[in-house]
């Protein structure tokens, strides 16, 4: 449905978005992952044809959004980030106005704005200016106007923004629904949004896709590991040695000292090993009282940071590399230019 | 382009800007109807159609047109019509039509100097409708430049101002050397409010228009790439 081809997007000498490719088939629903200012929304700009790649190109339904706009524009309902309004237009007006503009005919508009503002429980409110509309409800309309014309394709900028949380699960129901006979995707930087909703997740950050899986899978990735949090009081200092007594754990490292003197560990053990029963017995012989012992699960959050940091340490290194070597090759120079004198 | 069109034209008449621009001009129009039509005591209203086109649109060129895209642009909406299958060629025509809606309207309620004159004398029709016409494409000039101003911005204000600027200097700076005097849509004027078309003067503020929306295409279209 969705092809991204190597797509890359600059300002100046800043890489917005630094050559990404991926697919989005048919009845997907999508879900853009990445800190703020990851390239999540100039991504989605660049599908929706409002802003052109630097390089690249992006086909939707078949069509190239920078050769033949107008028909893939139309296949493309979009929610912007921030919920554009017209503010002296009503709902009802703006919805109108919003099927008008995607090319509706005249005589099944009427019907098609009704049957979306029934969708979108904005009924009650049609007649309302927007601009008197709470956050909640702008939203909705948003969204009532990225619908409106039946798309092929649905894309959200971050829909939950600004919800309260009654709101927000109306709205993922509504994705939900959307997604049986719709291609959705949307962008959040709330992990259990994107777990819960999403049949796939493309993870970004500063302009680079660092992971596309199923959010099953990321959550595995980071599961290989078997961390458990304990907090203990330990008198003798004994937790520095303590690694030798227990066989199977890998790593522990001090993550926090309490105030009432307590520290808080975390131990990484191998993998699919309860190392509780082990620690609990070793740690009450060494005469280390533990206070709080609590397996850590894994989430999607987790995938997220690690993901993210362990990108970040690999580009680090390689950095520190360049610069070491960068380094050398100063001092090498000089030692030239000394043998030379 | 129907559908900017008419919801721009209906946009002007939600918001009070509508009412304000038919106002003001109908207040300049009544001004000079005194001014040149009564102290004279004259049937012609050629002076009374060159006099308001005048002054008239140095303030209500700019209020029609500084926020036609600036306030998009700043709102965001922008982002609605951009992705929306409609050509950039649409959306400026179907925004310079619904601002040019606003001006006839105006002129269709300036016919009342002609039948108060009707009242007291034997005014020419005819003449009447040439001064009415010229009125129409030195507007749409003023407009064009307005729509441009409001392309390059996002800042209405500063949309205004270079829209008054300009006006106000093409109107000035032919005093101080000619070669100003054909940056100035006034100019294109003079033989209408004697009742003549002249081939000339509608191509020359045909093309001035036509200049200036392609302008604004072409910096709409460049968003695209810049932004």
């Amino acid at each position: 449905m969705i092809q991204v081809e190597n797509v890359t997007k600059r300002y100046g000498s800043f890489t917005a978005v630094n050559n990404i490719s991926f697919e989005i088939d048919e009845g997907e629903v999508v879900g853009f992952l990445g800190p703020n200012g990851a390239g999540k929304s100039t991504t989605m700009n660049m599908i929706t044809g409002f802003i052109e790649p630097s390089e690249g190109k992006i086909i939707v339904d078949g069509y190239d959004i920078s050769k033949k706009p107008k028909k893939a524009k139309r296949q493309i309902g979009y929610m912007p980030e921030g919920v554009p309004l017209y503010s002296d237009l009503t709902v009802k007006e703006f919805v109108t106005y919003m099927a008008e503009l995607k090319g509706c005919e005249s005589k099944t508009k009427k019907e098609k704005v009704q049957k979306v503002l029934e969708e979108t429980g904005l009924v009650d409110v049609q007649n309302k200016l927007t601009k008197n509309l709470s956050r909640g409800y702008k939203q909705r309309v948003s969204m009532a106007g990225a619908l409106v014309g039946d798309p092929k394709v649905i894309i959200l900028d971050e829909p939950t923004v600004g919800l309260d949380p009654k709101q927000v699960t109306e709205i993922r129901t509504l994705i939900k629904k959307l997604g049986k006979n719709h291609t959705v995707i949307l962008s959040s930087h709330i992990l259990s949004e994107v777990s819960q909703i999403c049949d796939k997740v493309i993870i970004i950050n500063k302009g680079k896709i660092i992971a596309i899986d199923t959010p099953e899978n990321l959550e595995n990735k980071v599961v290989d590991e078997n961390s458990i949090y304990v907090t203990v009081e330990d008198s003798e200092e004994k937790m520095s040695n303590i690694k030798d007594k227990l066989s199977q754990v890998k790593e522990i490292k001090l993550i926090a000292k309490n105030e009432d003197k307590t520290k808080k560990y975390i131990i990484i053990g191998e993998k699919n090993v309860d190392l509780r029963k082990d620690i609990f017995e070793t740690f009450a012989k060494e005469g280390i009282t533990i206070f709080e012992m609590k397996k850590a699960d894994a989430t999607l959050e987790d995938a997220f940071m690690k993901i993210i940091e362990d990108t970040q340490e690999e580009t680090n290194k390689l950095n520190n590399k360049e610069e070491i070597t960068k380094k050398e090759e100063n001092e090498n120079e000089k030692a030239n230019k000394k043998e030379e004198k | 382009m129907l559908a900017v069109l008419k919801k721009e034209f209906k946009s002007y008449f939600l918001s009070p800007i509508g009412y304000v621009v038919i106002g003001i001009f109908l207040f300049v129009f009544s001004v000079f109807f005194y001014l040149t039509t009564i102290l004279y005591g004259t049937v012609d209203l050629g002076s009374l159609y060159f006099y308001t086109a005048l002054y008239g649109l140095i303030i209500i060129a700019p209020i029609l047109t500084m926020r036609m895209f600036a306030e998009e642009r700043k709102s965001g909406t922008e982002q609605l019509i951009l992705t929306s299958p409609v050509s950039m060629i649409g959306v400026v025509f179907g925004k310079f039509l619904a601002a040019m809606g606003v001006i006839i309207i105006t002129l269709l309620l300036s016919f009342m100097y002609f039948f108060i004159v009707q009242y007291f004398g034997k005014p020419n029709l005819s003449a009447v409708l040439v001064h009415m016409l010229g009125f129409v494409l030195v507007s749409g000039a003023a407009i064009s430049i307005g729509m441009f101003a409001s392309s390059i911005t996002e800042n209405q204000i500063i949309a205004g101002v270079i829209t008054i600027a300009f006006l106000v200097m093409t109107l000035f700076l032919q005093d101080v050397n000619s070669v100003f005097a054909n940056a100035s849509i006034m100019n294109f004027y003079n033989n209408f409010s004697s009742g003549v078309i002249s081939l000339k003067e509608v191509l020359g503020l045909i093309s001035f228009t036509a200049m200036f929306i392609a302008f604004t295409i072409i910096v709409m279209q460049r968003r695209k790439l810049v932004k």
